[in-house]
C-alpha cells in the first residue's frame, strides 16, 4: 500500500496533535499525581540505609495508592527520588535537582549532617520537609516547615544516659562515637546528661568516617578502666564491626547503644557480639501499637525480610502517611496549608508511636531501650520525654 | 594516660595487622606503576571485588543479582576459585583498561582507572546489593587470650601470610629469571624489549600479580571488617600514602611505608586522639616528603640543568 502526499501529511498531523495532547489516560482527566521528593542516600557508604527508605517509601505508597478512601482527590503518589549520595555535596545538588521537579514535600535525608548542609537551601522554599535525621540541631536550624519524625537524640542520649547510671549502675562510662553531626550530637548529649548525675566519662572517643579497625578506640576506654560504654553511630555496620573488635579486645562491660545498634543489618552481622548489649530504639517488633505490627507484616510479606527498627524505613513510611492524612484532612496539596496541618498534628498514631508536633516541629517524644539476645531486641522499659 | 605494656603490645600487634594489609596494597600500587608508570587508582577495589566473589560461593546464603545463592562451597576451593576468577580479571582490566591507551601517556591511563573504580563499585552495589555482608571466619576461636592480651587469629594469620608474600616477593625477583625480567621491565622497557623480553606479557603478568595483592589483601581483612563496596577505599588511600611515604615505586619502601603507618596510626589513636586516626597517617606523609621528599628508602633524582 502506498501513501499518499495528502494522506502522509494528514497522519503527520494527527501524530503531532497526539503527540501534543499526551497519551490516552490524560486527555480522559486522570488525575494529576501528588509528586513528593525522596532523597536517599542509594550510592556510598550509608546506601544501605538508602534502600531501606526506599523500601518504606514503596510500602507506603503502594498501600495508599491501593485504598482510593486514603487518595486525595483519587490523585495517587508519585515518589520523585534523587540520590544524596554519602556527601554534603551530593545532597545539596540533589536537593537543588529535586526541587525543580515540582514535589509538593520533601521526604528528606536521614543523615544529620546532610540535612544541615541543605538548611540554607531549604529555607528558601516554603513546603514540607519530612527527616528521619535525629540530630538536635537540625530542627533548631531557622528552617520552616521542618519536621522531625523520629526521637531526636536529646530523648534517645537521655534515656540511654539514665539507663547506663540508674539501671546499670555506671560510675565510670565511657562514650565511642562517629565524628559526623549525628555522633558528636549524640556524644554532646550524653555528657551533658551524664553530668546530671554528676558523672564525667572516663573516655569519649570518636572514629572518623570509614574507619574499620577501631583498636586504638577501644583500648582507650578499656584503659580507662570504664563501667559502661556508650555508643553512638550512625551506620549499622560501623556498630557491629565495633562489636565485634570489642569483644576480640576483651572489653566486657555493659553496652548501651543509638539505634543502628539494634538494626537489623547490625544485629546479623554483629552475631553474639551483640548479646546482652542494651539499645535505644524508635520502636521494638511485637512491644508496640497495631500500626507498627501491620508495618512489620506488610513489610515482611512485601520484600521477604523484617524491618530494621527505626533509622531507616518506619519512620518515612509514616511521613508518607501523615502527608496522606494532611492532604485528606485539609483537601488539598497546598504546601503552606499542609505546614499548618502538619504542625497542628496530635495523637496521630504511627508506627514510631504517637505523633504530636512540638514547636520546633518534632512529632515523636518517647524511646525504647531495648535488650539484644540471639539477634534479637526485646523491650526492657519505654522512656518518654 | 598511663603507660600499659599489655596495651602497648596489644596495640602493636593490631597496628602491624593492618600495617601489613596497607603494604600488601601499597605493593600492588609500586608494582603497576614500575611496569607502566601510572598510579592505579583502583587498587582499593581489587580488594573488594574478590571479597564479594568470594562471600557468594562460602556464605550458606547471599543474594546475587536478588536471587538467593546457597553454594557454601569448601573453603579452599573458593579461595582457589577467586583466585582464578581475579586473575581473568585482572588479564581484563590489562586489555581494556590499559593497553587501548598504553601510547597515549600516563594521564588517560590514570582516568581509565578512576573510571573502573567507579565501574566496580557500582556493579558491586547492582551485583551484591548496599547490605553489608559477614565474612565467615576461618577459625572457630574469636581471640586467643594470653596474659591479658587479646590476639584476634585473623590478625596473626595476616601478618604470617604477608610476611610469607614479603619472602615469596624476594624470591621471584632476585632468584627467578621472571622476576628479573619484570625488574628489567620496570627500569626501561625499550631496553627490555631490545633484550628480548615479551614486555606485554611481562606487564600482564604485573597486572595479575596486583590483582592478586589486592585479592589476598581482601581475603584476610573481610572477616574482621565486613563486606561492603566502600571497604577498599580508606584502605587504598592509606595504602597510597604508604607507597610514598617508603619512596614511590620502591618496593621495600612499600612494605615499611604500609607497616609504619600502620602501626603509628594505632599508636596515635591511642595517645594522641582517635579523632586524628586518619590524619596521622598523612601528617606522617607530609613529614617525610618535607624532610625526605623522594620517600624513606626512595633515590634522588635530579634533573639536568
Amino acid at each position: 500500500m502506498s501513501l499518499g502526499r495528502k494522506n502522509f501529511l494528514a497522519a503527520g498531523a494527527a501524530g503531532a496533535v497526539l503527540g501534543l495532547i499526551g497519551p490516552p489516560s490524560i486527555v480522559l482527566g486522570a488525575p494529576e499525581p501528588i509528586r513528593i521528593g525522596l532523597i536517599p542516600p542509594i550510592t556510598g557508604a550509608n546506601a544501605l540505609l538508602g534502600q531501606q527508605e526506599q523500601d518504606g517509601v514503596k510500602l507506603a505508597v503502594d498501600e495508599i495508592n491501593a485504598r482510593p478512601d486514603k487518595v486525595f482527590a483519587g490523585r495517587p503518589f508519585e515518589i520523585v527520588t534523587e540520590d544524596a549520595t554519602n556527601d554534603n555535596q551530593s545532597a545539596v545538588a540533589a536537593l537543588n535537582k529535586i526541587l525543580g521537579e515540582n514535589i509538593e514535600a520533601l521526604l528528606a535525608p536521614v543523615l544529620s549532617t546532610q540535612v544541615q548542609a541543605m538548611a540554607p537551601v531549604m529555607k528558601t522554599h516554603l513546603i514540607p520537609w519530612l527527616t528521619g535525621g535525629t540530630a538536635v540541631k537540625n530542627t533548631q536550624l531557622g528552617v520552616d516547615g521542618l519536621f522531625r519524625l523520629r526521637a531526636s537524640d536529646a530523648i534517645t542520649a537521655a534515656a540511654m544516659t539514665a539507663f547506663a547510671v540508674q539501671d546499670q549502675h555506671a560510675k565510670r562510662p565511657a562514650i565511642l562515637h562517629a565524628s559526623d553531626a549525628f555522633g558528636t550530637g549524640g556524644a554532646d548529649q550524653i555528657v551533658a546528661n551524664l553530668k546530671k548525675f554528676s558523672i564525667d566519662p572516663v573516655a569519649n572517643e570518636q572514629f572518623p568516617k570509614d574507619t574499620k579497625d577501631f583498636t586504638a578506640e577501644i583500648l582507650k576506654c578499656k584503659s580507662a578502666n570504664c563501667d559502661a560504654l556508650l555508643l553512638y553511630i550512625q551506620n549499622p555496620s560501623d556498630t557491629a564491626v565495633i562489636l565485634q573488635q570489642i569483644r576480640s579486645l576483651g572489653l566486657s562491660v555493659p553496652i548501651v547503644g543509638s539505634p543502628s545498634l539494634g538494626n537489623q543489618t547490625a544485629l546479623e552481622i554483629a552475631k553474639a557480639s551483640a548479646d546482652g548489649c542494651y539499645v535505644g530504639l524508635d520502636f521494638i517488633v511485637g512491644a508496640n501499637s497495631p500500626v507498627a505490627t501491620r508495618f512489620v507484616r506488610n513489610f515482611s510479606q512485601q520484600f521477604g525480610h523484617a524491618p530494621d527498627v527505626g533509622s531507616g524505613s518506619g519512620w518515612i513510611y509514616d511521613g508518607v502517611y501523615l502527608l496522606a492524612a494532611a492532604y485528606a484532612k485539609q483537601k488539598s496539596t497546598d504546601p503552606k496549608t499542609t505546614l499548618a496541618t502538619l504542625r497542628a498534628t496530635k495523637d496521630y498514631a504511627g508506627v514510631l508511636g504517637t505523633f504530636t508536633c512540638d514547636g520546633e516541629g518534632n512529632m515523636i517524644h518517647q524511646i525504647s531501650i531495648g535488650k539484644i539476645e540471639n539477634s534479637k531486641v526485646t523491650l526492657v522499659k519505654k522512656v518518654s520525654a | 594516660m598511663h603507660f600499659d605494656s599489655i596495651a602497648n603490645l596489644q596495640l602493636l600487634i593490631n597496628g602491624f595487622a593492618i600495617g601489613s594489609i596497607y603494604a600488601l596494597v601499597a605493593l600492588g600500587f609500586v608494582l603497576i606503576y614500575n611496569a607502566v608508570g601510572v598510579v592505579n587508582f583502583a587498587q582499593g577495589d581489587f580488594v573488594m571485588l574478590p571479597s564479594y566473589v568470594a562471600i557468594s560461593f562460602l556464605a550458606p546464603s547471599v543474594a546475587v543479582f536478588g536471587v538467593q545463592m546457597h553454594w557454601q562451597l569448601p573453603p579452599l576451593a573458593v579461595y582457589l576459585l577467586v583466585i582464578v576468577l581475579m586473575t581473568g580479571f585482572a588479564l581484563l582490566f590489562n586489555r581494556i583498561a590499559y593497553y587501548p591507551l598504553r601510547d597515549r601517556g600516563w594521564m588517560p591511563v590514570v582516568i581509565s582507572t578512576i573510571g573502573v573504580s567507579i565501574f566496580l563499585r557500582n556493579f558491586a552495589q547492582l551485583t551484591w546489593g548496599s547490605q553489608p555482608l559477614s565474612f565467615p571466619s576461618p577459625f572457630t576461636a574469636d581471640t586467643i587470650d594470653f596474659g591479658g592480651l587479646h590476639v584476634r587469629p585473623q590478625d596473626l594469620l595476616i601478618i604470617a601470610v604477608t610476611a610469607t608474600l614479603i619472602m615469596f616477593q624476594y624470591v621471584l625477583f632476585e632468584k627467578t629469571s621472571l622476576g628479573k625480567q619484570m625488574q628489567a621491565t620496570a627500569q626501561d622497557r625499550t631496553t627490555a624489549r631490545l633484550l628480548g623480553i615479551r614486555v606485554g606479557r611481562i606487564v600482564a603478568f604485573t597486572f595479575v600479580y596486583s590483582v592478586l595483592l589486592g585479592t589476598i589483601s581482601g581475603l584476610l581483612v573481610a572477616p574482621v571488617f565486613t563486606v561492603t563496596k566502600e571497604m577498599g577505599g580508606l584502605i587504598a588511600l592509606k595504602a597510597f600514602a604508604a607507597s610514598i611515604v617508603g619512596g614511590f615505586g620502591n618496593i621495600p619502601g612499600a612494605i615499611i611505608g604500609g607497616l609504619t603507618i600502620g602501626v603509628v596510626e594505632t599508636f596515635g589513636g591511642f595517645y594522641i586522639s582517635s579523632a586524628y586516626t586518619d590524619a596521622i597517617a598523612f601528617v606522617i606523609l607530609i613529614a617525610v616528603l618535607l624532610v625526605r621528599p623522594q620517600g624513606l628508602f626512595g633515590e634522588r633524582v635530579a634533573e639536568k640543568a
